[in-house]
């Protein structure tokens, strides 16, 4: 009886536990003064600075592009603002519930039965699916939901110290990853592996499992390389004959990439200003001089200087998202910090790293800057979640976690953790 | 845990590892920008500045091309086409139209909530009130421009094939090129654009369609082009028949209707620019400089004969607006119109000699007088039936100058164009068979053949040489002497003195010479005269043809072929033969005017010429001075002269049956220095049945082609003018070539160049 009672008891502890765990967690304190608000003064200062960028250029027959990317400023603030709300452990209950709702839109942008009036290919890609005021990209949505859910899933130790755990979401990032390469939309899609790895360091890998995934990139890269596009390839080609200086791609493949170093170039330190800046973009001809180009454009007009502003800012937010993770004592919260900040960074690598000449073009938005409805407003969504996480004052009862150790160094911390570990 | 540590755990380890790594990352990025913005920043701004300029071009336009006299052969006239854009042709226009006008009258909220049907229907419901306006259209320009609809819908469907096949092309090279897979639409410049449907309007025409234009906007273009025009080249000559052999004589004036009068020589232009134009003069060089005279897509480009030798004379050089987009600052370069190109033709000359060539006036068909009677009066048989077309050619030269005056070739290339296929193949009428087409000399060659043997001192001008008939003692039907034949019954000229033997144009004679000369001195001394040598008469031919077909200009035997000749032991009869021009020996017409203008000028070689002196630069005028003595060129003159003036000469008469002899030469108050020529030509495709094709049995063999060449001036004068008449399987030199030599003094004369007495209506002049 004992033990029907005691195992009775102990099949309800445990959730209620778990509940009274979550429960008081969500009534924790809120934390007012944190290190998040960095990262929304930097968010902030970035937006502003690709208002004044996307500005730069007189479009006279388009929409003013500035004053609607403004308009989605406060958009994207006010979902920050609502997303900073419910607890983040709320959220991580419907984590997977949200994914499999990304991946059915991912799936449903494919489809080509879908009539064009929902979802209207541009220059061949399907992307976007048209809303009354905008159109979205569940791409966009996509990076959030995959960060949450990995964080979601190495939050669990047999997780993330063996290497079946590891291997399998790296498969599982394949399945976001290639329906948006699908779409095709590479740029979005190169975002998902870097995020990846940098939640797999954070979350405690082993050394060598990461070794073993390096090992395991490394060498699937010949074989990425020619289930490419030939004209992705050629692209790639192209990049590497311009960094040598070979001018032959110039007025074709290579036309994007070239009007843009002209243009970062340009700039020189102090940039070219305003007016000089509008009449360069434009007789230059640089495509998407608003969109995915736009940091061509503040070097051109601010040169050296708005560029250093630009990554300065990114840096702060950074490292304001990587305070954060370090002050969050949650496993679940870390790594859904680091995660944002990994998609951020690699976007702004990837945006910047292709203005400059050291990547292959592809389409990809600076985040905050770059002109985009969806893209802005997941970005501040992106800052919400951090500043969800950084609000929540950790209670007690999480200060021993079953699914994340505090580790006083590896080799203890995982004898100490052992025995705690949940019917692992 | 110690909570002091300033970092506390291997989780914070980690996140400093991963935020040292970012850092070295955007470290990588600075480092790239630094090169780009700070070491090269010069380079790129240059770059990005030099895109600040916009150009905007000022059309120039073509020199003209003269003739001597200043009649203006070709030129760039303004005129006005009417284009329609490509949805019109293609009929896309209304419902394009009719979306556009539905989208803005429902409004963006509204029609994104219809459905796909609805909106079907309301854009149906206004397609027809766009469709009149294209019914409209099309009425008009039918109307205004004078076609019917049949015309116009040959005219639409034309543009819409040619379209459509270009911009399939060009898909699938830019698919294939970009590995572009998916269906997307790649717009291809010529289907947004309008295209001509009425070309070359009138503009009384043009202006009633500006006024148009508000009324249908966007459908149409009214274009104000320059087009090349010739006005020159369709042309009406009036020509006396009075001069004419007795058998086609009539006291009365032809008026003969001639196409391509020139067109060999002026050439043409197309409108569509070769790579290689591109690659020769690029508008825009590699290092972004712009040439003003390079090409560019819309450019005409002369295509054919002085357009082409004349290219960048002709072309001129385009102006450049050059506007700063950020100051707004314009720099203006004129254009600069094309120069003008004189050449030496006079077209009225030309024309008449063309006229002359052309088979309706009659020298050019095969007639019986021609081909001869038999002693007893019976017609003597032709290969060719009586009245066919004979191809020919003619050059007039300036003696003193070298500049051709006329060059006619038969058939124009206008004529060539009606031509059926297997007509072209045989006759190729694109060959201007005056200066690109080789013949063997025939006797045409003795005079130069005289002045070597006697400069060379191989035969002093007192000597007199025993015609035997043949010239081998071993073979009477070989090297024989023309007069040794059948026909004359075996005749021998007996001996003759230099001056006679060529005014009889005895074989026998000059086979002696080439024998005595040798082979050797023989090639050189027709290589002196022009043989084999390219002239620089102007059109580019020379140049370009030069490297790639030495045996372009004429043919001499080389080292090579020499020694084969030796080793088979045929270096004698080669060399006998060559004698009386024929054998491994050919040249052009023009060569062979070109020669006797040598021969008149005492020995002085100079490059005929097409053009007027100043143009080019290079040409070399004297090349060489052969030396020849007085003495020789007055007797090699002197045996031309018998050869037409003298009764004995072979280009003296025409005989007809009953013993009835007529004047080969009737044109008054000139005298005449010419030589006979009936040489052995290559086999002639005839296509006897009509059926289209050419069967063995329609091959003809040993039909001659006949030349007829010499000098010509004022009586008792010096010869002022070379005349090089070459009638292809004409068969008698003199009889077949010697009337249109006769008609091309007279028309020297009508036109003023020689005295004497034109009888021609008064009109003729044109």
């Amino acid at each position: 009886m004992s033990g029907f009672l005691t195992s009775t008891k102990s099949r309800w502890i445990v959730p209620f536990s778990s509940r009274t765990q979550a429960r008081g967690a969500m009534k924790s304190k809120i934390n007012p003064v944190n290190v998040a608000w960095l990262c929304v003064i930097a968010a902030a200062l970035l937006n502003l600075l690709g208002i004044m960028a996307i500005d730069t250029v007189p479009r006279p027959d388009s929409p003013d592009f500035a004053m609607k990317h403004f308009q989605f400023m406060i958009i994207g603030m006010l979902a920050a603002g609502l997303i900073a709300l419910p607890h983040y452990r709320f959220l991580q209950r419907l984590t997977y519930l949200f994914m499999i709702l990304v991946l059915g839109m991912l799936v449903f942008v494919l489809m080509k039965w879908v009539p064009d009036s929902i979802v209207h290919p541009r220059n061949g890609a399907r992307r976007w699916i048209t809303l009354p005021f905008t159109d979205f990209q569940p791409s966009e949505l996509a990076k959030i939901a995959y960060v949450l859910a990995l964080a979601s899933y190495l939050r669990f130790r047999k997780n993330y110290r063996t290497m079946f755990g590891l291997l399998l979401p790296l498969f599982l990032t394949f399945i976001p990853m290639g329906l948006i390469v699908v779409e095709p939309d590479l740029g979005t899609a190169m975002v998902f592996l870097p995020t990846f790895f940098a939640v797999l360091i954070a979350a405690g890998a082993k050394h060598r499992h990461l070794l073993i995934v390096i090992l395991i990139g490394l060498s699937l890269t010949p074989v990425m390389y020619t289930i490419l596009n030939p004209y992705q390839q050629r692209r790639i080609l192209a990049m590497f004959a311009q960094m040598r200086g070979d001018d032959q791609y110039k007025q074709t493949i290579g036309f994007q990439a070239d009007r843009a170093k002209t243009l970062v170039g340009a700039g020189g330190f102090f940039g070219v200003g305003k007016q000089k800046a509008a009449a360069l973009v434009h007789s230059n001809h640089l495509p998407e001089e608003h969109n995915d180009m736009v940091f061509a454009v503040i070097c051109c007009r601010w040169g050296v200087l708005g560029a250093l502003a630009t990554w300065g800012l990114f840096l702060i937010l950074i490292v304001g998202g990587l305070l954060t993770s370090a002050k969050c004592r949650d496993p679940f919260g870390r790594l859904v910090a680091v995660g944002l900040v990994s998609v951020l960074f690699s976007q702004m690598l990837v945006n910047t790293g292709m203005t400059i000449g050291l990547l292959p073009i592809t389409g990809l938005t600076l985040p905050f800057i770059s002109y985009g409805g969806s893209s802005l407003v997941v970005a501040w969504m992106m800052v919400g979640l951090l500043l969800n996480i950084a609000l929540r004052r950790p209670g007690f009862t999480l200060r021993h976690s079953f699914e994340f150790d505090e580790p006083v160094d590896d080799e203890v911390s995982f004898r100490v953790g052992a025995w705690r570990m949940p019917g692992a | 845990m110690d909570k002091t540590r300033f970092i506390p755990s291997m989780f914070h380890r980690r996140l400093l590892l991963l935020l040292v790594c970012m850092c070295l990352m955007m470290m990588l990025l600075g480092a790239q920008l630094f090169r780009l913005s700070i070491l090269e920043n010069d380079k790129w701004l240059s770059d990005a500045e030099a895109r600040l300029r916009q150009h905007a071009y000022l059309p120039t336009h073509r020199g003209r091309i003269l003739d001597r006299n200043g009649n203006i052969l070709a030129l760039d006239k303004p005129s006005y086409d009417i284009a329609v854009e490509y949805d019109v042709i293609t009929g896309r226009w209304p419902i394009r139209k009719a979306e556009r006008q539905a989208r803005r009258e429902v409004g963006r909220e509204d029609w994104k909530m219809l459905s796909k049907q609805g909106r079907q229907e309301e854009i149906n419901a206004r397609i027809p009130e766009w469709e009149a306006s294209c019914e409209r259209l099309w009425y008009l320009i039918m109307t205004l421009g004078e076609i019917d609809e049949n015309e116009l819908l040959t005219r639409c469907d034309a543009i819409k094939r040619k379209v459509k096949t270009q911009a399939e092309a060009y898909r699938k090279g830019k698919r294939e090129r970009e590995g572009i897979t998916d269906d997307r639409p790649l717009t291809y410049s010529s289907e947004k654009i309008a295209h001509v449907i009425l070309p070359q309007i009138s503009d009384q025409v043009a202006f009633e369609f500006r006024k148009l234009e508000a009324q249908l906007p966007g459908m149409f273009e009214v274009k104000s082009t320059l087009r090349r025009v010739y006005p020159l080249m369709d042309n009406t000559v009036y020509l006396s028949r009075n001069s004419l052999p007795t058998p086609i004589r009539l006291d009365d004036v032809q008026e003969i209707h001639m196409t391509g009068v020139a067109d060999h020589l002026i050439g043409a232009v197309r409108d569509t620019v070769w790579a290689e134009d591109m690659a020769r003069r690029p508008f825009r060089g590699p290092d972004g400089k712009i040439d003003r005279g390079g090409y560019r897509h819309t450019d005409v480009v002369g295509s054919r004969g002085l357009e082409r030798a004349y290219e960048d004379v002709l072309r001129g050089e385009v102006g450049v607006v050059e506007e700063n987009l950020e100051t707004a600052k314009k720099i203006v370069s004129v254009s600069k119109p094309g120069s003008d190109l004189t050449t030496t033709i006079d077209i009225h000359l030309q024309s008449r000699v063309q006229a002359i060539l052309s088979p309706e006036f009659g020298l050019t068909r095969v007639q019986q007088w021609q081909l001869g009677w038999e002693s007893y009066g019976r017609p003597r048989p032709g290969m060719l039936p009586l009245g066919s077309p004979l191809n020919a050619a003619a050059v007039v030269l300036e003696v003193s100058s070298g500049e051709i005056m006329a060059m006619v070739t038969m058939p124009t290339m206008a004529m060539g164009e009606r031509m059926s296929k297997l007509q072209r193949d045989i006759v190729r009428p694109a060959v201007n068979r005056a200066y690109e087409a080789l013949y063997p000399p025939g006797s045409i060659i003795k005079p130069m053949l005289l002045s070597a043997a006697v400069t060379e001192g191989e035969l002093s001008l007192s000597e007199s040489i025993e015609c035997t008939g043949h010239f081998f003692a071993h073979s009477m039907a070989f090297a024989r002497c023309w007069i040794y034949r059948d026909i004359y019954n075996f005749a021998t000229h007996g001996s003759l003195e230099a001056e006679e033997a060529l005014g009889r144009s005895c074989n026998m004679f000059f086979y002696t010479l080439a024998d005595r000369l040798g082979m050797e001195r023989l090639i050189d001394w027709y290589g002196r005269y022009g043989i084999g040598q390219p002239l620089n008469i102007g059109l580019d031919l020379e140049s370009e043809f030069q490297a790639k077909y030495r045996n372009w200009f004429g043919r001499l035997p080389d080292v090579e072929k020499i020694r084969q000749f030796r080793l088979r032991g045929e270096i004698e009869s080669a060399t006998v033969f060559m004698g009386i021009g024929q054998g491994p020996i050919t040249w052009t017409p023009l060569h062979a005017a070109n020669a006797y203008a040598t021969l008149a000028r005492g020995g002085t070689i100079r490059d005929a010429t097409i053009v007027m002196a100043g143009l080019s630069e290079a040409r070399v005028i004297n090349r060489e001075d052969l030396n020849l003595k007085r003495s020789v060129v007055d007797a090699a003159l002197e045996g031309l002269r018998q050869s037409v003036m003298e009764s004995h000469g072979t280009g003296h008469h025409i005989s007809f049956p009953g013993g009835l002899r007529e004047p080969i030469i009737n044109a008054e108050g000139v005298t005449i220095w010419a030589k006979t020529g009936t040489a052995q030509a290559p086999p002639l495709k005839h296509d006897d049945n009509g059926d289209g094709e050419i069967s063995e049995s329609e091959v003809i063999e040993h039909i001659d082609h006949a030349w007829f060449v010499g000098l010509v001036g004022p009586r008792n004068g010096t010869p002022l003018y070379a005349i090089s008449v070459i009638v292809e399987y004409g068969g008698s030199g003199g009889r077949t070539a010697g009337p249109i030599a006769n008609q091309i003094i007279r028309a020297l004369q009508a036109e003023g160049y020689l005295p004497g007495h034109h009888l021609a209506s008064p009109e003729e002049s044109g």
